[in-house]
């Protein structure tokens, strides 16, 4: 075989390789990096309460920190003689949503822990006020 | 851009096998014969199998997996076949058989398969360390452990007439990526937020550490005391890589590193062939006929290469020891140049990415976590091997994945990349 030839060939051999490669590259953009729907904030899910006397299978969506408490002032009001008037704040915060304590006199607790400093809730997460439960979806 | 963008990309890759191997004939001056006839055959059958169970139980699942692991074993089993034919054709029934695997996988992990694992993971950390411990089994056993360049970690099965043997430890390190997902899924919350302070020092929650602790340490004596550095680095790297996953605190990447230099150091002091190594990657040179000779022929293939390499079949790369296994990131810089190393890294990124963007995708926190794991294990393993051949770091002798010899290898990562592509099938639905 010629050098020629055989040169030619190894160069051939090498396009179809970058030639796949950058088919692959092209297209697989919406498959690397975060999904768009969790970078956008005004679709971070809701909340479900899974355990009240009163309100159980109650939704609401999360969005813009919205106050929830047991006072009619409250954007959520949580019927539950343990909740305070304004309990707890949730709400999408630079694309994660955050639950922040206001002071309530008996506590938040994020999947049973009790948290005084804003913590990010994801999809799963149990966030308890007073007796009642409510569930990130 | 779904399953027939998917055939198409596989059919390509496998006239990229079938071309290398003609390349190795028409350098050889055989020219065209029926060995470029079965490449072809057993690509388009290894693949078409994968991308029909694709189609039959994961519709949706990312198609540029197995596109991307064909490519890459492509440009492998060219290298493999023109170091050694026989190789090669041994390599060729590996693919067979990882094909069947990963379709088999496919098939198994349908419907609420993958869930399933969850449940089972001390199961899975026991098989896991049981594989590690196998080579250990006496020399006289039907079964029995192989000892092979100072290490003990294969196994081998004598039948009548040949011994078939195996890597268990490729296979363990799935079993772990599958244990430690589910047990981060579990627990990762704890893991990141519960905190006691001693002084200005925060700890963590020495409870949720334990057993996963122990797991590391379980896993990581076993294949010290074997003398496997790349699998003791591969799997001290995954564990340290999924617990900063799992809690996002950069506090375990830096003590993970500490850990690392530290044992690196005392290993160092203690056995000869770290020395050796550490040795041969500080200076290939001075010890060149000898210790260094690997490396330092590895060095002289990526220099001869240039920009397009020598041509398969036309330069030198059989005079590296190892170059079908550890070594065939030279081999392939010495045969297809800057050009070829490029496109097998820039393949691999591709593939880490697309594992890294099936876990960003997925919402079940275990997918999420598994997806995650087994990206890591494929990127680590290679990053450890390519920095190695590449002299950024001491050489731990694990294979690249994909590219290299071996059966074992190959089955494994196909196992690998079947789990991703069900995990991904279930974030996309």
């Amino acid at each position: 075989m010629p050098a020629l030839f055989l040169n030619l060939l190894k160069l051939i051999f090498l396009a179809l390789v970058y030639l796949f490669l950058w088919q692959v590259a092209r297209s697989i953009g919406g498959h690397v990096g975060a999904p768009q729907a969790a970078r956008s904030t005004n679709r971070a899910g809701e909340m479900v309460v899974v355990r009240s006397d009163s309100i159980a299978g109650q939704r609401f969506p999360i969005g813009a920190p919205a106050v929830l408490g047991r006072s009619d002032q409250a954007d959520i009001v949580i019927d539950d003689p343990y909740a305070s008037d304004f309990h707890v704040r949730v709400g999408v915060q630079d694309g994660t949503v955050l639950a922040s304590d206001l002071g309530s006199t008996n506590g938040t607790y994020v999947n049973g822990r009790r948290v005084t400093v804003p913590t990010p809730l994801i999809q799963g997460d149990s966030l308890q006020i007073g007796k009642t439960i409510l569930e990130v979806r | 851009m779904t399953r027939s963008a998917e055939a198409a990309l596989l059919l390509t890759a496998s006239v990229v096998a079938a071309f290398g191997t003609a390349l190795v004939g028409f350098t050889r001056g055989i020219g065209l014969d029926a060995q470029v006839a079965l490449t072809f055959i057993v690509f388009v059958g290894a693949f078409g199998a994968i991308h029909l169970s694709l189609r039959r139980w994961a519709p949706s699942a990312n198609p540029y997996l197995f596109p991307l692991a064909a490519i890459l074993a492509a440009i492998g089993l060219t290298e493999v076949y023109r170091l050694d034919p026989e190789l090669g054709s041994v390599q060729r029934w590996s693919l067979l058989i990882a094909a069947g695997g990963a379709s088999g996988l496919i098939f198994l992990l349908r419907g609420d398969g993958v869930a399933v694992l969850r449940r089972y993971r001390y199961l899975f950390l026991t098989l896991g360390v049981v594989l590690l411990l196998l080579p250990w089994l006496p020399d006289e056993w039907l079964v029995h452990g192989i000892e092979a360049n100072g290490s003990r970690l294969w196994v081998g099965l004598d039948l009548p007439g040949r011994t078939l043997s195996f890597q268990p430890g490729e296979i363990a390190k799935l079993l772990l990526a599958v244990f430690l997902a589910s047990y981060l899924a579990d627990h990762h919350l704890a893991m990141g937020t519960t905190r006691r302070n001693i002084g200005r020092l925060a700890l963590p929650p020495l409870r949720q550490f334990g057993p996963i602790l122990l797991a590391a340490a379980a896993a990581f004596a076993v294949l010290v005391y074997q003398r496997d550095l790349g699998a003791s680095l591969l799997i001290f790297a995954l564990f340290v890589g999924a617990i900063y996953l799992a809690t996002g605190q950069l506090a375990y990447i830096v003590a993970g590193a500490a850990l690392v230099v530290a044992g690196g150091v005392t290993s160092y002091q203690l056995f000869g062939h770290v020395q050796r190594r550490v040795g041969a990657w500080l200076d290939p040179f001075a010890d060149f006929s000898d210790t260094g000779y690997q490396v330092a022929q590895g060095l002289f293939a990526f220099g001869s290469g240039s920009l397009t390499g020598s041509g398969v079949g036309m330069g030198r790369p059989d005079l590296i020891p190892a170059a079908a296994t550890d070594f065939i990131f030279a081999a392939v810089a010495e045969e297809m140049g800057f050009a070829g190393a490029v496109a097998v890294i820039a393949g691999f990124a591709l593939l880490v990415a697309a594992g890294f963007g099936i876990a960003l995708h997925t919402r079940d926190l275990f997918r999420r976590f598994l997806a995650a794991c087994l990206t890591l294990v494929l990127a680590l393993q290679t990053l450890l091997i390519l920095a190695g051949v590449l002299r950024l770091f001491p050489i731990t002798g694990i294979t690249l994945p994909f590219m290299s010899y071996g059966g074992t290898s190959l089955v494994a990562n196909m196992l690998l990349l079947a789990m991703l592509a069900r995990i991904s099938h279930g974030a996309r639905a």
